[in-house]
């Protein structure tokens, strides 16, 4: 058995559920008042992965944005993954999301991460449509539709977010 | 121009204009100069790829060029160091100053305290400066947790805490820390130069030591020594210089570094113990020492009451004791000493402290001579005065010294005369006292006897009994000087004896010759005829034959009676 770590920020826009999305599956450490004061909260999450290698996760719940300052930018360096979350009910959270990954991708350059498109509770309210969902999947290797209320596909997308970290990190 | 000249200008001359253009150009410095300059700068990369033959080269004109501006030109490069030493010299100098006042502060609030002047004279037992030993015993400190954390991604790569430590997810701590670190900076240093080095939380000190690569995070309780900064710098660069790589591109993999939890244990031996947890270390001791105290306290408690009972034992018996009077008796330790007055003939120290149950060794006095008159040292007094012969028994009988036995004739007359001056204080009984000088007169009296001296015939003694006769006189004569000393009274008595034959008359007459004769033997021996009693005693018998045994005189001494006896003594 090897235990591993590994840094993974969580980027999306305001209110789109980043917290709320992965407060059920991680250890909470911190307050979340820290999001709010130092614009960053750190949660941490074990994974057991193939061959024995367990995985944690130090997942840095960095606050909402539609686009990143420098103190955020620096939050996100030497991180191994992202979590980019969007929210389904607002469409436009979906182009904050990719670019808060670009301004990443920009800044340290391309990792591995997933997406999810949240709030999949309240699909009635849902602005983004299908099509949307299948372009961004086009796209994207891992988009996941989740709900942070019911947890549906949460745990799964942090799974395979750890599985492709571990993959291209300790070549697993 | 010959034609060999010409020759050569048709067959070489485009050539020897070159030569001549680069004959030129090698002879004239300028031009060479030019050229080196043109290619020296690559000539140095090329040559510096290489190897370092070109740093050794360069090294000693290089150096001594320096030196030499240094020497010729201070100010300018004084001028151009300014920048990078300014800062440099100020950390060091502020670094030391707060130190400094730290001391200081310490100092002064320590020399004015109860405990200042403690420390003041343990440091002078120890042989330290005051201030020195101030700075010792103040910083009190542990390092409770160590973590080690990568610089460029915030992971955790080694962590070491003590066991009774409360800790939280060590991974997500070092996180935070980082992430706090890094809105300090951002927003605190706009150039992001500074570096978060220490947070006061409480009773806790959080320093951070930072290396090229990683970032040592320690949490301190107490104050820690600002050298210590010191001592974690080292370990950090050690980390740093033996793991090298793994640190620089740490992923979060901590098998790259093997041994780090070791290496980061060595943080949390650092430690100045709190005065509270020294306390607590030597509780045990303490305890012990408590049960020394308790029992030496136990045992003096004991030996302070066993000693109170011996002194009121030791009192009891001086109060008994005639002839002492106690003022009062203190210890000195194990020894009692005892003041007051003491008659001389009263029981030595040495008894009364044997009778108290204690050793001669531990009664001690202070006892001034007095005369007492209590009843048993009178007659102490009184019997050590008479000075009574051993053959005299004392015995004191309703207030009065009764006297038995027999003692010379002196002693008696001058107890007697004690007795009637009434000197001794006691009345005396005399009464059983015998004089021994008049006992011994009645044994030599008794032994002397009586005596009979033979006559031939007539009033002729014989001739052994002539000397005979003078002896017994003489010895008689003794006897009655001494029961004239004594004042006994006697009577000595002469008998003439004759037998049957002859008349009645003469024998009369002979028996008072014979009677006479003893007589005469006795007056000259100065025996006043007072004394002497004479008588006849002439055989009655009918038959008149010469009896000789009866020829003789003979004499009796008796002691009628004396005057000592039956003595009697009295105030």
């Amino acid at each position: 058995m090897t235990q591993v770590s590994s840094k993974v920020c969580i980027l999306g826009d305001f209110a789109v559920g980043k917290t709320s999305t992965v407060e059920r599956f991680v250890n909470n450490q911190f307050s979340d008042k820290y999001l709010t004061t130092i614009g960053v909260k750190v949660d941490t999450k074990e994974l057991s992965l193939a061959d024995g290698l367990i995985l944690k996760l130090v997942l840095w719940d960095v606050a909402g944005a539609d686009r990143f300052g420098e103190l955020e930018l620096n939050y996100l360096r030497g991180a191994s993954g992202h979590l980019l979350v969007a929210d389904g009910t607002r469409p436009e959270t979906i182009e904050s999301a990719r670019r808060l990954r670009e301004q990443a991708v920009d800044r340290y350059g391309d990792l591995p991460f997933v997406f999810l498109v949240n709030k999949a509770d309240l699909k009635d309210a849902w602005e983004a449509d299908d099509a949307e969902i299948t372009a961004l999947r086009d796209e994207m290797d891992d988009v996941f539709v989740t709900s942070a209320k019911t947890g549906e596909n949460v745990a799964e997308a942090i799974e395979r977010l750890g599985e492709r970290i571990a993959a291209r990190e300790f070549s697993l | 121009m010959n034609d060999l000249e010409e020759l050569k200008s048709l067959l070489f001359g485009a050539e020897k204009q070159a030569l001549d253009s680069i004959t030129e150009r090698v002879q004239r410095p300028e031009t060479r100069a030019v050229d080196v300059a043109d290619v020296l700068p690559e000539a140095v990369r090329i040559s510096h790829q290489r190897g370092r033959n070109l740093v050794g080269t360069l090294r000693d004109p290089v150096g001594q060029c320096i030196k030499d501006s240094f020497r010729s030109e201070p100010k300018e490069y004084a001028d151009a160091l300014y920048p990078v030493m300014g800062p440099a010299i100020r950390k060091s100098i502020i670094s030391a100053l707060r130190a400094f006042a730290q001391q200081i502060n310490e100092t002064v609030e320590q020399s004015v305290s109860a405990k200042g002047v403690k420390w003041r004279f343990d440091a002078w037992r120890a042989g330290i400066p005051f201030g020195e030993y101030v700075v010792q015993r103040t910083l009190q400190y542990r390092i409770e947790q160590a973590y080690l954390i990568s610089r460029d991604n915030g992971l955790l790569i080694g962590h070491a805490h003590h066991e009774a430590s409360r800790i939280k997810d060590s991974d997500a701590v070092s996180a935070m820390f980082t992430a706090i670190q890094d809105f300090i900076k951002e927003s605190f240093s706009p150039d992001r130069s500074g570096r978060l080095e220490t947070a006061d939380m409480g009773e806790f000190t959080l320093w951070a030591v930072h290396g090229p690569h990683a970032l040592l995070v320690c949490v301190i309780r107490g104050v820690p020594p600002r050298t210590l900064r010191a001592d974690l710098s080292a370990i950090l660069e050690r980390i740093h210089f033996r793991y090298g790589d793994a640190v620089r591109e740490y992923t979060g993999d901590t098998a790259t570094m093997p041994g780090i939890d070791e290496d980061l244990a060595e943080c949390l031996r650092f430690e100045a113990l709190k005065a509270g947890e020294a306390e607590k270390r030597w509780s045990k001791s303490l305890i012990a020492l408590l049960v020394l105290v308790a029992a030496a306290a136990g045992y003096f408690l004991f030996h302070s009451w066993q000693y109170g009972q011996q002194q009121q034992a030791l009192a009891a018996v001086l109060d008994n004791t005639p002839g002492i009077h106690i003022a009062d008796i203190e210890r000195h330790g194990r020894v009692f000493a005892v003041r007051g007055l003491r008659d001389p003939l009263a029981d030595p120290l040495d008894t009364i402290a044997d009778r108290a149950g204690l050793s001669a060794d531990r009664v001690v006095g202070v006892l001034r001579p007095f005369q007492s008159l209590e009843t048993d040292i009178v007659f102490r007094r009184a019997e050590k005065r008479l000075g009574a012969p051993d053959t005299i028994v004392v015995n004191r009988e309703a207030g009065r010294m009764v006297l038995n036995g027999t003692a010379s004739e002196s002693w008696l007359a001058t107890t007697q005369q004690l007795a009637v001056a009434g000197s001794l204080g006691v009345d005396i009984d005399l009464s059983g006292v015998q004089s021994s000088d008049l006992l011994q007169l009645q044994i030599d009296a008794a032994k002397l006897g009586d005596a009979a001296f033979v006559f031939t015939a007539g009033s002729t003694m014989r001739d052994a009994d002539i000397e005979r006769l003078a002896a017994h006189v003489a010895s008689l004569a003794a006897l009655i000087k001494r029961a004239e000393r004594l004042g006994v009274e006697y009577r000595i008595t002469v008998v003439g004896h004759t037998d049957a034959s002859g008349s009645l008359q003469a024998n009369t007459s002979l028996a008072a010759q014979r009677a006479a004769v003893a007589v005469a033997e006795l007056q000259k021996q100065g025996i006043g005829a007072a004394f002497i009693e004479r008588s006849s005693d002439i055989d009655p018998g009918e038959y008149q034959a010469p009896k000789p045994e009866l020829r003789r005189v003979s004499i009796a001494l008796d002691l009628l009676a004396t005057e000592a006896s039956g003595r009697n003594g009295s105030e």
